[in-house]
């Protein structure tokens, strides 16, 4: 199982709480947030019913910049950016024809985009932003653990603040007092007050 | 009478079509083909005593010759649903697995069958399953759940029913009740490809399982045979009826245990396929129920007994 720093699953039914010890490595292999989460204590009861995920994330990613990806070659007339890893060429291709027209941005292959010099601003090319993986990293925990809980959990709440994340769902209505008799214990044995 | 085996012959492309004529020539029939690249599978029932001479015969061609206890049989691998939480693996696991044993797999995915409390089987999905040989349920983790929602998900299903689900087969056993014909344990809602031995050995024993009782069903059979074995019919559809070579479905004529499943609308070649002779004086209405089948427009025809009809072709 992946290296968080705190993860546990309970449940009164054994069988089941090994499964989900399972489902929850291979889908936080599968959506790459393994990094991202730092600690995860899960509770799941089908007599209840009730699913409950609390946990802490890491430090955010930051955002990405073209140095991060790209080589910036500035020559006399033209600035030529020699891409390492296309991951992020599409929404750099966006940002470039917003800022130089499409008409002036050239792609002669793959790797290479070639650029007008002497255009304002293109002295700070380099630390343009291009992307920012944490505007979508929520989502990305919420859906994990939608993921993660039995499927006919249709009513859930969720909640996702300054690194603490949790994620209540159940077959029928979820009593008003949910988040503090299920999950502000959970947060507790994880030694964080929510 | 002799005693025809389901076999699979795995083989390149060079020549195959001598094995089709051999099959043919001793007696038995292709059920299936599928040419992939330079590949060739057949799936086919063979002459007991002759399955040596055809690997003889097959061993210059480097074909293969296997048993595969599934051939022409049509299995349900019922889901409890299309969402990410139940696909694609098991089930598609599951189907595969069967699929390399020679059984036409479809996959049945509930509109409804999550939950405990809520799910439900609607009456499409009860005749789509009720349709098949068997169908193979592929269950979640939870006992308390496959105890309380597995009674809604097999009403009104009359085909024999084996249940895979995380809890072990003792476990599944005391939760099913009535019991059903068939169980696995220990596969439950798994999120990765079933690549460990250990979860392949599983897939091994279901289709153990799955075997055991269409066994027990081919024995019940054996003792008031069908009018007509529904290979040799599928035979007679494909050679009478030119349009099936037409269609673009991987098994136009689908051969089932007890019947036939013909991908050609209902409503214009049902009374084709009725009149259809089988051998002199006796035609497929005879021997048959020709009706609709609630998957698409197809036709489904169930073979009657010998007892009923007194024929036997």
């Amino acid at each position: 199982m992946p290296p968080l720093n705190y993860f546990v699953v309970e449940s009164p039914d054994e069988v089941g709480r090994e499964a989900y010890e399972r489902i929850v490595g291979d889908v936080l292999q599968d959506l790459d947030l393994i990094k991202v989460i730092d600690r995860l204590h899960i509770y799941v009861d089908p007599k209840v019913p009730i699913f409950v995920a609390v946990g802490l994330l890491r430090h955010m990613p930051r955002a990405i910049r073209i140095a991060d990806f790209a080589n910036v070659n500035r020559g006399e007339n033209e600035i030529v950016l020699d891409i390492g890893d296309e991951t992020y060429l599409a929404p750099l291709l966006q940002i470039l024809w917003a800022i130089y027209g499409k008409e002036h941005v050239d792609q002669p292959d793959r790797f290479t985009v070639v650029l007008p010099a002497g255009v304002a601003g293109d002295e700070d090319l380099d630390r343009l932003v291009v992307a920012d993986p944490s505007e979508t990293l929520y989502k990305d925990v919420i859906y994990a653990l939608q993921y993660i809980a039995p499927e006919g959990f249709k009513v859930r709440r969720q909640y996702i603040r300054e690194g603490k994340f949790y994620y209540v769902a159940s077959e029928d209505t979820l009593p008003t007092d949910i988040v503090e008799t299920a999950v502000v214990p959970l947060f507790e044995k994880m030694g964080v007050t929510l | 009478m002799t005693t025809l085996v389901p076999v699979t012959y795995k083989g390149g492309v060079y020549r195959h079509d001598e094995i089709m004529d051999l099959i043919d020539d001793l007696g038995g029939y292709i059920v299936q083909k599928h040419v992939m690249a330079q590949d060739v599978v057949l799936q086919s029932f063979v002459p007991r005593d002759d399955i040596e001479m055809i690997r003889r015969i097959a061993k210059p061609l480097a074909g293969e010759v296997t048993e595969a206890p599934l051939v022409g049989t049509e299995i349900a691998v019922v889901s409890p649903s299309l969402e990410i939480h139940h696909l694609p693996h098991i089930s598609c696991d599951v189907a595969e697995y069967l699929r390399r044993s020679g059984a036409k797999t479809n996959m049945v995915g509930l509109a409804r069958g999550f939950g405990k409390r809520i799910a439900n089987l609607n009456d499409e999905e009860r005749d789509v399953i009720n349709e098949h040989d068997l169908a193979v349920y592929a269950l979640g983790n939870f006992e308390e759940c496959i105890q309380q929602k597995f009674p809604v998900l097999r009403r009104e299903i009359h085909v024999p029913i084996v249940v895979t689900g995380a809890p072990d087969r003792e476990a599944l056993m005391r939760v099913i009740d009535p019991p059903v014909e068939g169980y696995v344990g220990g596969v439950g809602r798994i999120m990765h490809r079933f690549k460990r031995p250990e979860e392949l050995a599983k897939l091994d024993e279901l289709v153990d399982e799955v075997s055991r009782v269409l066994d027990a069903r081919r024995d019940a059979l054996a003792k008031d045979p069908l009018s007509v074995f529904p290979p040799r019919l599928m035979t007679i559809i494909e050679e009478q009826i030119h349009e099936v070579s037409m269609l673009t479905h991987p098994t136009p004529v689908t051969a089932q245990m007890e019947g036939l499943r013909v991908k050609l609308p209902y409503d214009s070649y049902a009374d084709t396929v009725r009149s259809l002779e089988v051998a002199e004086g006796v035609t497929v209405g005879d021997i048959a129920d020709v009706t609709p089948s609630r998957m698409r427009n197809y036709i489904l025809i169930r073979i009657k007994p010998f007892s009923e009809t007194r024929i036997l072709v």
